[in-house]
């Protein structure tokens, strides 16, 4: 006879529901809530003025007050929003030329895909290093240049490092960042990408109308959260802009280590005021770089 | 309409000959099954005929005109996949409405083909749903809409149906048959399923390693199939040795009346069908008969397939006969008007 219960059964057998799989999370979870959660409120309490050491107990948003209204952060911020948005543009506009080529080349040299991959893995620091190397007026492009009698001294050299427009910097974060969109989007396109093309062949598409309504959909969510990631990180990365940017205006993340490490401790709620404005707008970044990929899911285009 | 002719069709991958040798005509408004096995050239020939693939040599020819130099977007065939390949950022009324887009009808036109097809393809209503809402039937239909709204010469199906359950094929073979009779677009409908290929098509292409091995009507390929490669396609499985003599094949199962004509004296292959054979389980029901041990049996619904050791070898036979065991004693009849003698050429195998 059959159990009356056998449905019930067959249903919960299906995987651990919620409860469990919180407690079975739990572990990992507290490690996480502690350390990250735990240095956020430390901060947000630094921030709002919590600061014993220096004998400042109460809280106020005085601090969030006085950074959110020094027109050296609203300077800074706009750097910090031209560098980030430029860097992550040019990459993704870059991206997807790059996307397009490897995905015609890929199947035939796959030594291009590998060779593509190697920037990944090396450090912001080094790349920003080796630009110093290359584009400062004492770099080895001035050098060549001057050997090639395009000028006469070193020093004529266009201002490409620590310059206004921080085009070291947006140069260093183009350079590193580009494969990592390219890879994004090349994982769609290969994905899907080629077929939904010969659909669009057959179907009276010319290559402009195939790129405008086929690929340019299809890997827009890709790169959309893609981009956005880019522009989470490039908005609150320190060392490039420490290394190749100017003195002033700084960008809101050595403007935020500058407070913090100044050797007047007044200064330290605004400096950690700084990085929760900086958090939270890497944060509204990642949310939305999410909301996009849960869209394109949820449409069917795999990322 | 269209009509399309392929002459002489050589392809290559990687150097590899695909296909040789591949010379096929459909005339206008008519429907052809390219039928094959996996891995035949079907797929590729098609994909030749859109223009997704060029070929190493040969002719394809549109209406009287050579296409070869032709991209895809300018040949007037559209090509249904065997995925849906629905463009899944747009909904349905979109995904149909994409080649007149493309081609640049104005928005009014396009809204009325649109909604000429979504009826004609029972999709009604669901025009304005995203691709992820469609159960996979839908989604096979609004492809076939999507190809179809364009009206174009020559209409190119790789397997559309193959990743349909059995339902939703039968629904979908009726659906294409009305639609492509109502719209008498010349099709060529490529499948592995021979059912559907002899089901839906006016005449098949039955092509064996890349090679095109028979071209007619489904009953010809069906009941003379040219060859025993292709007979034992079609589910043959009784070949048998024999010499013909002033109209008669003489073999091991007796001196049989055929209809074959020259070759007196040669050797020959033949084949009979297993649905063809005449089984008895009582010696008095078949005369000119042979006895034969029923070694056994496969049940498949509507008859049963029985493996039957005879003096001269073991032949297969399809019988409504249910209540057949291994071990069991049976009469057997070839009946002669269904002995097809196989030509000189391809009796040689």
């Amino acid at each position: 006879m059959a159990r009356p219960d056998a449905g019930i059964d067959a249903r919960t057998r299906r995987g651990p529901g919620p409860t469990h799989l919180a407690l079975m999370l739990l572990p990992a979870l507290v490690v996480v809530v502690m350390l990250f959660g735990g240095g956020l409120l430390l901060g947000v309490l630094q921030a709002l003025g919590h600061l014993p050491g220096a004998g400042l107990e109460r809280l106020s948003g005085m601090h969030f007050g006085r950074v959110l209204t020094d027109p050296d952060f609203i300077q800074s911020f706009g750097l910090t929003l031209y560098v980030a948005a430029v860097s992550t543009l040019l990459a993704a506009g870059l991206s997807v030329v790059a996307a397009l080529a490897l995905n015609r080349m890929a199947a035939r040299w796959r030594l291009v895909h590998f060779v593509f991959q190697i920037p990944l893995t090396v450090p912001h620091l080094v790349i920003a290093v080796a630009v110093i190397f290359m584009l400062s007026p004492a770099g080895l492009l001035a050098r060549l240049a001057v050997a090639a009698g395009l000028i006469e001294t070193a020093s004529e050299f266009p201002l490409l490092v620590n310059d206004r427009w921080a085009i070291g910097i947006i140069l260093t974060y183009v350079w590193k960042e580009i494969p990592f969109i390219t890879l994004m989007l090349l994982a769609v396109l290969q994905n899907a990408g080629g077929e939904l093309i010969d659909v669009g062949r057959t179907l009276k598409a010319d290559a402009w109308q195939r790129f405008r309504h086929i690929t340019l959909p299809t890997i827009f969510p890709a790169l959309g959260a893609a981009s956005l990631i880019v522009f989470a990180y490039t908005f609150g990365a320190f060392e490039v802009p420490f290394l190749l940017g100017r003195t002033y205006p700084m960008t809101l993340p050595v403007w935020a280590y500058k407070h913090y490490s100044d050797i007047d401790l007044m200064a330290r709620p605004e400096g950690i005021a700084t990085g929760i404005v900086i958090a939270a707008v890497v944060a509204m970044a990642v949310v939305t770089a999410q909301a996009l990929t849960r869209r394109a899911r949820k449409r069917g285009i795999v990322l | 309409m269209g009509a399309l002719s392929l002459k002489d069709l050589h392809i290559h991958y990687d150097r590899q000959p695909v296909v040789q040798d591949f010379s096929l005509d459909i005339g206008d408004g008519e429907m052809v099954a390219l039928l094959g096995p996996s891995g035949a050239g079907k797929t590729t020939i098609l994909k030749v005929v859109a223009g997704l693939l060029a070929p190493a040599r040969g002719e394809v020819i549109i209406d009287g005109q050579v296409v070869n130099d032709r991209p895809p977007e300018k040949r007037d065939a559209v090509m249904v996949f065997q995925k849906p390949l629905l463009f899944p950022f747009m909904n349905v009324n979109q995904n149909i409405a994409f080649g007149l887009k493309m081609r640049g009808d104005d928005a009014a036109r396009r809204s009325r083909a649109v909604e000429r097809i979504l009826a004609l393809t029972r999709l009604a209503g669901l025009g304005p749903r995203k691709v992820h809402e469609l159960s996979g039937g839908q989604q096979q239909r609004v492809a076939l809409a999507r190809a179809l709204v364009l009206e174009p010469a020559i209409l190119l199906m790789d397997e559309p149906l193959s990743n349909l359950d059995a339902n939703l094929r039968q629904e979908m073979r009726e659906l294409i048959l009305t639609v492509q009779s109502e719209l008498n677009i010349t099709t060529l409908f490529v499948t592995h399923d021979q059912a559907e290929a002899l089901m839906m098509s006016q005449r098949v292409a039955l092509l064996l390693e890349g090679r095109l091995r028979q071209v007619g009507s489904p009953r010809d390929l069906f009941h003379r199939p040219a060859d025993p490669e292709v007979a034992r396609f079609f589910g043959g499985g009784n070949f048998f040795r024999g010499r013909l003599h002033e109209g008669h094949f003489e073999c091991d199962f007796g001196r049989l009346p055929v209809t074959a004509a020259d070759g007196n004296g040669h050797l020959r292959t033949a084949t009979i069908r297993p649905e063809d054979i005449q089984l008895a389980t009582a010696p008095v029901d078949l005369p000119d008969s042979f006895a034969g041990t029923v070694v056994r049996t496969r049940f498949e619904g509507m008859a049963t397939r029985a493996w039957i050791r005879c003096p001269f070898g073991e032949l297969v036979v399809l019988t409504a006969e249910s209540a057949l065991a291994p071990g069991q004693s049976v009469r057997l009849r070839l009946p002669p008007d269904k002995i097809r003698v196989f030509s000189e050429a391809s009796s040689s195998e």
